[in-house]
């Protein structure tokens, strides 16, 4: 293989490239062929690799059907939890790093953060659909919102806790000897400073929110409320080989994310990187 | 005086700050574990809301639930193979692409896109692919002459069916973990060792795999905490089928809850799994708590 210093590589680099790439992708080509071809030639008993006549057929269904609404669910809900979250995760954030409160809260909470991460979502969906259900937020896109705070909140906590711990005390002691209030240093000199942090934090957020599958399926009756995973999960279900139309809706899934992933592999590079100098 | 109001407002100040994010965890999962832990000791009949005292009951069934255990050693499959694959296939991915080449961050923005997309995009391209008659995996194998697989309708198969759809989805992450720690560690280092004539084996065990030893181990804990998890795969795919091949506990406990109504045996299954993650997250949390003290 190639050598660990050098640049000399092995003559096969190229072809191994090309192979990792193919399987990295050609099923995301699969989703993109697929959309275009016509609802016969979808189910022919040899798939073909490029469509034989090209159609716009799948999307036009779509875009009259009802995935155009479902696509603005889906927007609103993680548009909407990602901000609820980012307010209360970088309040209680910045909170957890300047405060030490009383009887080892700080560790506790942290604590109990990670463990909720950890949980699978299904463990608390019977209490969670009780309560739901006594509040009338059931079938409901804020019902939907705040119970996505399972998910998003730990995750934005614990995210925005490592971005705070990391700014320099400096600057907020100087405004505090200058008389800035608590608030004012809170909004004019942290937030500030911490912005690269929130928006890294953002995407992530808005993954998880996008991908959210089982409280949606759950909490949500009216089709015109659904999300697209759920649309998706329907499709599978209901129409065992409308592929083209199931194909562009994975589609319209797709796009708004993947714009996100030369700031995610951007993100996790430095996040990941060791600790050594 | 005055430092004695100073005091009390900061105490206010942060705690008013710090209270939304606190009342929300406590109403979504403190609250609700509580309730699930409660529920897991009664047998509660949902249609007349009457709940009664079972004591250990539910989780003795439970433990002698054929369905439960075979769905408990599935995830437990279906978690370390998925985790094991992804992680070696990362650091080898790693280690092949490691240093510069030309085009090196475009390609590694193209690698990533699996784990971009959403699970249900990925499940649904997937069932496509490995439909019997004609997913584009058994067409091709018919035109080579070999037999078709029942990917997803062979009880022997669909579980690892399963793991390779994960595998597919997030090797990229580990790829990335992986070569963000390689290429962190100074080049010095590899060149040091082959002057003094370190053979590619001994750099890689001796040397690489060494100092990268606790991030391969936060990646298999990230890969572990995650596909213990699954569920929405299982649901899109096979729905626990063919027969309870690919039924995980997640799925279990679900349909205990939502098909049976059976709340005091999801409960007690949901505690069980609670326990199983508390087990993992100790080891976890003790590492991460050392070095948050260091």
């Amino acid at each position: 293989m190639a050598s660990f210093v050098t640049a000399k590589r092995s003559p096969l680099f190229p072809i191994i490239l090309i192979l990792v790439l193919i399987l990295a992708l050609f099923p995301i080509y699969w989703i993109l062929v697929t959309s275009f071809k016509t609802p016969i030639e979808n189910i022919l008993p040899k798939p073909t690799l490029f469509p034989q006549k090209f159609t716009l057929e799948n999307y036009q269904k779509i875009i009259s059907g009802g995935p155009i609404r479902n696509l603005l669910n889906s927007v609103f809900v993680t548009a909407a939890s990602t901000l609820v979250s980012l307010g209360l995760g970088f309040l209680a954030a910045y909170a957890l790093v300047r405060y030490k409160f009383p009887l080892k809260l700080n560790i506790v909470f942290l604590v109990w953060i990670i463990l909720a991460k950890m949980l699978p979502p299904v463990v608390l969906a019977v209490p969670l659909y009780d309560m739901f259900a006594k509040m009338k937020l059931l079938n409901n896109l804020w019902g939907l919102i705040l119970v996505f705070q399972v998910y998003t909140l730990p995750y934005c906590i614990w995210m925005l806790f490592g971005f705070v711990k990391s700014l320099p005390l400096e600057f907020e002691e100087a405004a505090e000897i200058d008389g800035a209030s608590r608030f004012q240093i809170l909004r004019l000199i942290a937030l500030p400073l911490v912005r690269t942090g929130l928006a890294a934090t953002a995407i992530f957020c808005i993954i998880v929110a996008w991908d959210e599958f089982l409280f949606t399926m759950l909490f949500i009756r009216s089709p015109d409320l659904l999300t697209l995973p759920l649309v998706i999960a329907n499709y599978i279900g209901e129409f065992e080989t409308l592929w083209g139309q199931l194909m562009g809706i994975g589609m319209l899934a797709t796009l708004p994310i993947i714009v996100f992933a030369r700031v995610v592999y951007r993100q996790m590079t430095s996040a990941y990187s060791l600790g050594l100098k | 005086m005055k430092l004695a109001g100073h005091m009390r407002g900061k105490t206010l100040f942060f705690w008013s700050i710090f209270a939304p994010a606190l009342v929300v965890m406590i109403w979504l999962t403190v609250y609700p574990m509580i309730s699930v832990l409660i529920t897991s000791f009664q047998n509660y009949d949902y249609i007349s809301g009457a709940r009664s005292w079972v004591g250990i009951q539910n989780f003795v069934d439970l433990l002698k639930d054929d369905l439960f255990l075979a769905s408990f050693r599935n995830t437990l499959v279906y978690c370390l193979a998925a985790t094991a694959i992804e992680v070696i296939l990362g650091i080898v991915l790693a280690l092949i692409f490691y240093g510069s080449f030309k085009g090196k961050s475009f390609f590694m923005i193209l690698v990533i896109m699996p784990m971009m997309l959403s699970t249900m995009v990925v499940s649904s391209v997937w069932k496509t692919l490995y439909h019997y008659d004609i997913g584009l995996l058994n067409t091709t194998l018919a035109a080579l002459g070999l037999g078709r697989v029942g990917w997803l309708i062979d009880p022997k198969l669909a579980l690892w069916s399963l793991i390779l759809v994960d595998v597919w989805q997030w090797t990229p992450f580990a790829f990335i973990v992986a070569q963000a720690g390689l290429s962190s560690i100074p080049q010095e280092i590899f060149e040091a060792a082959v002057v003094d004539g370190a053979t590619y084996r001994q750099r890689l065990f001796r040397i690489t795999l060494p100092i990268m030893r606790d991030q391969i181990f936060l990646l298999c804990l990230l890969r572990t905490i995650d596909t213990f998890k699954i569920f929405s795969k299982v649901f899109a795919l096979t729905r626990g089928g063919p027969g309870n091949a690919t039924e995980t506990t997640s799925f279990f406990i679900y349909r205990e809850a939502f098909q049976y109504f059976k709340f005091g045996r999801s409960s007690a299954a949901s505690m069980i799994t609670l326990a199983a993650v508390v087990a993992v997250s100790v080891i976890y949390l003790r590492k991460m708590l050392k070095t948050e003290e260091a």
